[in-house]
């Protein structure tokens, strides 16, 4: 065997480098290809190999040293037992005959004319106006970026702690998936406290709400919207932890998991630094992404379709099919409450039969997943029958610009397949052989029943989606200047209950500027904060007129904390009424 | 006295150290096609004179395996490889690979057993088509192994003269195909390697050496020769390292500086981080093949002091100046065809070799199309040439920085570093070195030996080692990566399991290396050793925790002998 190297002279020669990132052209790509010859090159990339710097992971999951076995505390999310499942005899094939074709579906055709466009260079962080995705059909990556915080947990033994990850990893790095050429790791950071602002009234300030891990979370969502928007990869995946889809526009504490939403902080990002309009979000996670949905609920440029088991059956007992959006962005908000046990097939003839078609219709210039796992047959936390399979042909159907991990607790039994299978589906690679241990093709069939459920949902959907401009139409004559509606939500993880008054500006000219009064109760704390939000597409009468409503708050002392979130302007405040001192960031 | 060999691409060079100072050097031509005659004419020209019993070390660095990669003189290899669910197999592009049932997961749990009989019918078939080397590679073997150790079992039993190599055994590490080439080029080249280490031996004793010899591994370590056997791929790239090693024995202790060895068609980069060489968080690439090698994090760029210097026309008609990649022979002021930056150098002064009349001629040559003076076009040359390094510095710099992170303080970390050193090393076009320095605001340093430094890193370098333990103590086994097997945890004096403590993960693991030291015979720096990682995540499983998941790496890292820190001291 000759193990197929050039000759020693050629190989000593340096050749084209991996992308750094510098070459931008696809012409210049090419040509480095081509001269890319064998050689003896060892990889560039290096890691500082003795700082000796040590992590500390130890000491959370330390300080329950004597009491065990551990109690898991307080989780109001469904509890069902779990994990153990995976121990089960194994008995599948895992040498695998059929080759599945994994081709990758064209791109949207509204992005193909997109595509022509020119891009406006390498000025990135600097350019403003308008930019799509850059030669998105020339690039072939996959951007990546695996954020596992291994020294960060809620707590040692909530499911968001450190281990969540760590059989992923194990996975991901044995497949050697990061050294795949159809794949672009990068390096996560920190996301500025304005991208935070862009989108939350934090109580009673950011960096009380959104932690270091929180922090990168959401920075390596931008780090990947970056790479993105400046064609360096066809499309990517966020595998970050903390996550954020029920995190909504005031954030008092974390509900279910999440403090600040990364999808929304990545959509707000987007639009500032891109100019991108209209986006949409698809929510695979179990849970209904009930953050994101009220965060652009109002929003008529943001499609939100969430697929979730159904809201009676499962925390947070919100998204049914009624919830459509605020009077003048109806049909934008799209929810498909799913029955329990819900397999592959279910999941898949929605998203053919109900999704595709609304997105295509939507033309959306982006399509985010918000990708929660928890869908998966094992997950502790929820009741559906969703597979490793399935969640890799919903990921290469939907063909998602961007795909951001939400939940998905099944961290031996779930994850480490799962994300094998979206990461390959994502890359335009075979994923035929990634099968969970005790996966058997057939092993879970749609009840007739819930099938019929299902065709209901998609009619409903549908129809709603179809009449979305004349129920808008019908909306706004029920209402006068103002638009105005009252909200319960509950803080699970840090028991708070929050009422609040949200009301939107019902203007002729945009979307109307939102105001939020919210009164937050924490066992004997009460917190009452009011805060005024300008889309960043707001006419300039609601601008104004919104800059008066912060002002006029500003001497009403029922409010501690009044928050200014000028969007239009990129300008953000927040004005603490004890302290008569006002930040902006 | 200590002596180091540097086996290059075209001159083998040596080097004899006396109480910590350079005694001797000698330089020879390479032959690419007996590399053991090239070095062992180094070691007589540097060590004339001078009695064998007083020698106290012998390091080489050799492309052997290289070269025998590159002529193909390597053996065919059957892959027995056990890849489980993942990845399809199919998309593998390892000749003569045979894939069997059978998996284990990412805890070493068995999730499919192997099928012995498809085992029988593989190895005979592999035994017809003439394969005498094989190596089987399961994914996840590092975390059981036993379906690697039943088909090395049947493999034996049915094709006994098969020489094998198993994955576990060669690295620990997690990546399944970055374990298949590293086992396969492992078992391509063992049996050539062996007997270039037999020659080498034989030749030792021929010359009444009897002191220890050692082979530098491109993570910048000795590793005695002996022991070399096994972890042949080790020995790819101690080219670069030892120019590295060299580079951080003749400058200043724990300063930022970029080595920067030019050749004639190529150049080589490496880095040095306050005082410590830098790794690359992957192995090394050799050909086509990712490897699982440990290696300093080198850049070899396209082009070095003999590059043809040309004058290209654009479609514009704007003529400008290119140079490399390509070389014809040696300069054209060393007698050779083409100009080339070294005449540049030459014409302005900043180097001594070579015909100044020639020099002249050859830039002249360059300078007529440009309708520029020589001067202004010498400039020109040796300005672009540092500048093409220049960007590969930066380039380093800037990789280094974007580095994947999967912790909080990896992420918090500021990796700002900038070269306060340019480092000459290899003698060649020196004149570049203060032009490269001054681009990147350092100071140049070209120190006394540079020609030799090379071999002065392989005489002065010290031991490497890695340990990469995992405790799992619900399976109650551990597990060191680089000695691939799975050992109960009954078998150490840790008593709750459950309740082991990093402290404790941290002593076993301290303990292990220790023992590992020994057998690689380098207990003298098991005390250098320092914990690279360490991190535990507790396994909750029902809601309990089930147990704990112990990730430990420590590590003896690239460094210099005490002998020679001596000298500096002294
Ligand atoms: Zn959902
Ligand atoms: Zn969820
Ligand atoms: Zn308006």
């Amino acid at each position: 065997m000759k193990l197929g190297l050039g000759k020693i002279k050629d190989a000593l020669k340096g050749g084209a480098e991996k992308n750094t990132g510098m070459e931008k052209e696809k012409g210049e790509k090419e040509k480095n290809q081509k001269k890319g010859k064998e050689n003896y090159r060892i990889e560039n990339s290096g890691r500082y190999p003795e700082n000796g710097a040590k992590n500390h992971a130890e000491i959370d999951a330390e300080n329950n040293e004597e009491t065990e076995p551990e109690r898991l505390e307080e989780v109001t999310m469904k509890i069902k037992t779990s994990e153990q499942q995976s121990e089960d005899k194994p008995r599948n094939e895992s040498k695998c005959e059929s080759k599945h074709e994994s081709k990758h579906e064209s791109k949207r055709e509204s992005k193909q004319e997109l595509v022509n466009e020119p891009v406006n260079g390498l000025l990135n962080g600097l350019v403003k106006e308008t930019m799509v995705p850059a030669n998105q059909t020339g690039t072939r990556k996959t951007g990546l970026i695996f954020f596992p915080a291994f020294d960060w947990a809620i707590s040692p033994t909530h499911p968001e702690r450190e281990e969540r990850l760590l059989y992923t990893r194990d996975q991901i790095f044995e497949e050697g998936l990061m050294d795949l050429p159809q794949i672009a790791e990068y390096k996560p950071r920190l996301a500025d406290y304005r991208d935070i602002a862009r989108v939350h009234f934090c109580v009673p300030d950011i960096k009380a709400q959104a932690t270091t891990p929180h922090l990168i979370a959401a920075g390596s969502c931008l780090v990947l919207a970056d790479a993105l928007m400046r064609g360096e990869v066809k499309n990517a995946f966020a595998l970050v932890r903390p996550p954020g889809h029920h995190a909504m526009t005031v954030a008092h504490g974390n509900r279910g998991f999440c403090n600040i939403n990364n999808e929304a902080i990545l959509v707000e990002y987007l639009r500032k630094k891109y100019g991108i309009r209209r986006i949409a979000i698809v929510d695979t996670d179990v849970h209904h992404g009930d953050g994101t949905q009220e965060i652009f609920y109002n929003d008529p440029d943001v499609l939100f379709i969430s697929f979730h088991q159904d809201g009676r059956t499962l925390y947070p007992g919100s998204g049914f099919m009624n919830e459509l959006g605020g009077p003048k962005a109806l049909g934008r908000t799209i929810n498909i409450p799913l029955p329990p046990g819900t397999p592959d097939e279910g999941i898949l003839y929605v998203l053919g039969a109900l999704v595709l078609p609304i997105l295509e219709d939507f033309k959306p210039e982006l399509v985010l997943n918000s990708a929660g796992q928890d869908n998966h047959y094992t997950d502790p936390l929820a009741n559906m029958r969703f597979s490793a399979q399935g969640y890799a042909k919903l990921n290469e159907k939907l063909a998602p610009d961007m795909a951001v991990l939400e939940g998905g607790y099944a961290i031996q039994s779930a994850l480490p397949y799962v994300n094998t299978g979206i990461i390959l589906a994502m890359a335009g690679l075979d994923y035929s052989c990634v099968k969970e241990p005790d996966f058997k093709p057939g092993m879970f069939v749609q009840a007739a029943r819930d099938r019929q459920i299902l065709e209901e949902v998609i009619a409903t959907q549908l129809e709603n989606w179809k009449n979305r401009d004349r129920l808008v139409e019908t909306e706004i004559a029920k209402h006068g200047d103002f638009y105005r509606r009252k909200k319960q939500i509950f803080y699970d993880t840090d028991m708070i209950q929050e009422f609040q008054e949200e009301t939107v500006r019902m203007c002729p000219d945009c979307q109307g500027y939102v105001t939020i009064d919210s009164h937050a109760h924490r066992s004997i704390n009460d917190t009452r904060i009011f805060g005024v939000s300008i889309p960043i597409y707001a006419c300039d009468r609601c601008q104004a007129e919104a800059g008066e409503e912060y002002r006029k708050r500003l001497n009403s002392p029922e409010y501690e904390y009044v928050y200014l979130q000028d969007k239009k302007a990129d300008e953000y405040r927040e004005y603490n009424m004890r302290t008569k001192q006002e930040i902006s960031y | 006295m200590l002596i180091g060999i540097d086996v290059g691409g075209t001159t083998t060079d040596a080097v004899l150290i006396r109480n910590g100072e350079v005694y001797n050097t000698a330089k020879v031509p390479t032959e690419p096609a007996n590399l053991l005659k090239s070095l062992l004419n180094a070691l007589d020209k540097v060590s004339r004179e001078v009695p064998p019993e007083q020698f106290e070390r012998v390091v080489f660095s050799t492309t052997v395996i290289t070269n025998l990669i590159a002529e193909g003189k390597t053996d065919r290899v059957a892959l027995l490889l056990v890849p489980g669910p993942g990845v399809n197999p199919a998309s593998y592009t390892f000749p003569g690979s045979f894939y069997l049932k059978g998996a284990m997961d990412y805890r070493g749990r068995e999730i499919q057993p192997l099928d012995e009989a498809e085992v029988r019918e593989t190895v005979s078939l592999i035994r017809e088509q003439g394969f005498f080397s094989a190596a089987i590679v399961s994914k996840f073997g590092q975390r059981n192994p036993s379906h690697e150790l039943r088909i090395e079992e049947i493999l034996m039993e049915l094709h006994p003269g098969c020489k094998v190599k198993l994955g576990h055994k060669v690295s620990g590490k997690l990546n399944f195909p970055r374990r298949v080439a590293t086992s396969m080029l492992a078992s391509a080249t063992g049996e050539r390697y062996q007997q270039f280490v037999e020659e080498i031996k034989k030749a030792m004793e021929e010359r009444n050496i009897r002191a220890p010899v050692y082979i530098l591994k491109a993570d910048g370590g000795t590793l005695p020769i002996e022991k070399s056997v096994e972890f042949p791929v080790e020995t790819i790239f101690s080219g670069p390292a030892a120019s590295t090693i060299g580079a951080l024995a003749l400058t200043p202790e724990g300063q930022t500086s970029v080595v920067v060895d030019i050749g004639g068609t190529t150049t080589d980069l490496a880095l040095i981080l306050s005082g410590k060489p830098l790794i690359g968080s992957k192995g090394a690439k050799l050909g086509n093949f990712l490897t699982h090698a440990r290696a300093f994090a080198v850049r070899s760029i396209a082009v070095g002091g003999d590059s043809i210097v040309r004058v290209r026309e654009t479609d514009s008609g704007i003529r400008m100046v290119t140079i490399g990649p390509e070389r014809a022979g040696p300069s054209y002021c060393m007698g050779g065809e083409e100009p080339t930056p070294t005449d540049a150098l030459k014409v302005l002064g900043l180097i001594d070799i070579g015909d100044p009349e020639r020099a002249k001629e050859a830039v002249a040559s360059i300078a007529v199309c440009l309708g520029k003076s020589e001067t202004e076009t010498a400039s020109r040359i040796v300005d672009m040439t540092a500048e093409m390094i220049e960007k590969a510095v930066r380039e380093m710099f800037l990789e280094w920085e974007q580095e994947p992170a999967y912790r909080i303080w990896e992420v918090l970390q500021k990796k700002k570093e900038r070269p306060e050193n340019v480092v000459g090393i290899g003698g060649g076009a020196k004149g570049l070195i203060s032009v490269v320095a001054e681009k990147l605001s350092a100071k140049p340093i070209i120190p006394e030996y540079s020609e030799v430094g090379n071999a002065i890193g392989a005489a002065v370098a010290r031991p490497t080692l890695t340990l990469n333990l995992r405790i799992d103590t619900q399976q109650k086994v551990y597990s060191v990566a680089e000695e691939g097997e799975v050992v109960s945890l009954n078998s150490t004096n840790i008593g709750n399991f459950n309740k082991m403590r990093s402290e404790e993960a941290e002593t076993l693991a301290a303990k292990l290396l220790g023992e590992r030291a020994d057998r690689f015979g380098i207990s003298e720096y098991a005390d250098e050793a320092e914990i690279a990682n360490s991190e535990v995540f507790n396994v909750v499983e029902g809601w309990f925790t089930a147990g704990r998941i112990f990730d430990i790496s420590m590590q003896i890292p690239a460094g210099l002998i005490n002998e020679w820190k001596r000298r500096e001291k002294a």
